[in-house]
């Protein structure tokens, strides 16, 4: 599986660069939004690294290499959460230093829920993606994508306004984490049955 | 020992299919795949190492049953060679080796650096600036430095230039005598397969119609090139398919052992053979 990981880094490290621009500019915004923005976009990378291996049909010489289906379909998801995690840590870090500097709010409280907004993401989106194709599977990431941030959004709006409001939103984040993990169990063997059935 | 053994594979596509393919390539030769596009070549390639499964019939790859999780571990011995599946293209060379180093347990480094270097393959250039003959030689290096003891080509010399296809050839010799290393390699360039192979299966609309050691085939077939009158003197079952000449008679694949003793029949190349059997399966 490192192999695999391996590869899609390689392969989306041209695009790391204007991503990183992205974070810096999202958290310099003053919206806490603007701010999750980029974590849910490092949520979309493996689409990228998918859409790369389907225009050179990777996926039929990875079947002929010593790699398992279980080693394919958990790469993709392992590399989303890096992807995640690095994109929550780097903001985190630019957002951290713009507070430091005394230009904006540090918004630790909104960068997890869009964290755990982008594991929901990928839990829902990734077996749409091994089920019909990137070019298929785009129009339902987008509507997954819309669903998850308006939620998130929403919650992350309670948390700017009271006490009451504030339990509300630990109470919903909660719920939000044991969704994310759910999902995830539940999408991964999904992906893996999708990804059997498409390679025939 | 056979490398493979495919025994009454079958498997449906709908509007294509693989039927009852029985094939064995023993140890330590050379078989070349031959049959038109849309012969079943690829799937055939595809079913043996285990990117497909099939409806039924089974299929083993040096001594492994493809279908069981032991055969993960026996695609450390299998280079593969596929047309037109590739890395992804945003990589390079350096870093397609870094990937394989990661993948397989006997990954040669200085090995593949020699391949790359012996293409004149750009180590730092993006796989999509690649020709498509740049290409291959990349997959060729990454399927032979992992010492592998089967390679399994599909279509591997196609795009390359004679020069640099026949230093290719050379080097699947070389890899060949190991008397366990054996390749299994489809191709449309026929005069290359009977440089290259032992044997030639050969497959017309996902059947097998034979699959032979080259010499014997060779032995057994010869052209005729006379008059209609003439090749009507022989028994219809030793003419397996004819076409015009282009001086007003004909040309004919004919079975050696049902001529005439005596008759005067040209050596027939493999590229004669199967062109006249693709004709002659067209004509029935």
């Amino acid at each position: 599986m490192k192999a695999l990981i391996l590869k899609d880094i390689y392969v989306i490290w041209r695009q790391m660069k204007y991503f990183l621009v992205m974070i810096l500019i999202f958290s310099a915004l003053p919206s806490g939004f603007n701010n999750a923005f980029a974590v849910v976009y490092a949520a979309m990378l493996p689409y990228t690294a998918l859409a790369y291996d389907e225009r050179s049909k990777w996926d039929q010489l990875a079947a002929v290499m010593p790699y398992s289906t279980r080693d394919i379909v958990l790469g993709k998801y392992v590399f989303g959460w890096l992807c995640i995690g690095a994109a929550a840590v780097l903001s985190l870090l630019f957002q951290a230093v713009l507070t430091l500097l005394g230009s904006r709010a540090f918004a630790p409280a909104m960068m997890a829920m869009a964290t755990l907004g982008g594991l929901c993401i990928l839990a829902i989106s990734l077996p749409v993606m091994f089920r019909f194709g990137v070019e298929k599977g785009r129009m339902a990431m987008f509507l997954v994508i819309f669903l998850v941030c308006g939620t998130a959004g929403a919650i992350a709006s309670i948390a700017a306004s009271g006490d009451a409001a504030k339990f509300a939103f630990q109470s919903s984040a909660l719920v939000i984490l044991l969704v994310a993990v759910v999902l995830t169990a539940v999408s991964i063997p999904l992906s893996q049955r999708f990804y059997r059935k498409r390679m025939g | 020992m056979n490398a493979i053994e495919l025994s009454h594979i079958c498997k449906d596509f709908g509007s294509f299919a693989i039927q009852d393919l029985t094939l064995a390539v023993p140890s330590g030769t050379i078989c070349g795949l031959v049959g038109e596009n849309g012969a079943g070549k690829s799937t055939t390639i595809r079913l043996l190492c285990g990117a497909l499964r099939p409806d039924s019939g089974t299929a083993s790859v040096l001594g492994v049953d493809v279908g069981s999780p032991e055969f993960l571990a026996a695609k450390e011995d299998i280079g593969v060679v596929l047309d037109e599946a590739y890395f992804p293209e945003s990589l390079n060379a350096v870093q397609v080796g870094k990937i394989l180093a990661a993948t397989y347990r006997r990954w040669d480094q200085a090995l593949y650096e020699g391949y790359l270097a012996r293409f004149g393959l750009p180590a730092g250039k993006q796989f999509k600036d690649y020709s498509r003959g740049m290409r291959m030689k990349l997959a060729i290096a990454a399927a032979l430095s992992h010492r592998p003891k089967l390679l399994v080509l599909d279509e591997a010399t196609a795009g390359l230039d004679p020069i640099v296809r026949d230093e290719i050839l050379e080097i699947f010799n070389d890899f060949t005598r190991e008397e366990d290393h054996s390749i299994l390699i489809s191709s449309h360039i026929l005069s290359d397969l009977e440089k290259l192979c032992d044997y030639i299966a050969f497959l017309h609309q996902g059947r097998l119609l034979f699959c032979e050691e080259k010499d014997r085939l060779l032995e057994e077939y010869g052209i005729f090139s006379d008059t209609a009158a003439q090749l009507e003197c022989l028994l219809p079952e030793a003419i397996v398919a004819r076409e015009p000449n282009g001086y007003g008679g004909v040309r004919a694949l004919v079975r050696r052992e049902l001529a005439p003793v005596g008759w005067q029949l040209e050596r027939a190349s493999v590229e004669d053979i199967i062109l006249f059997l693709v004709k002659g399966a067209k004509q029935a």
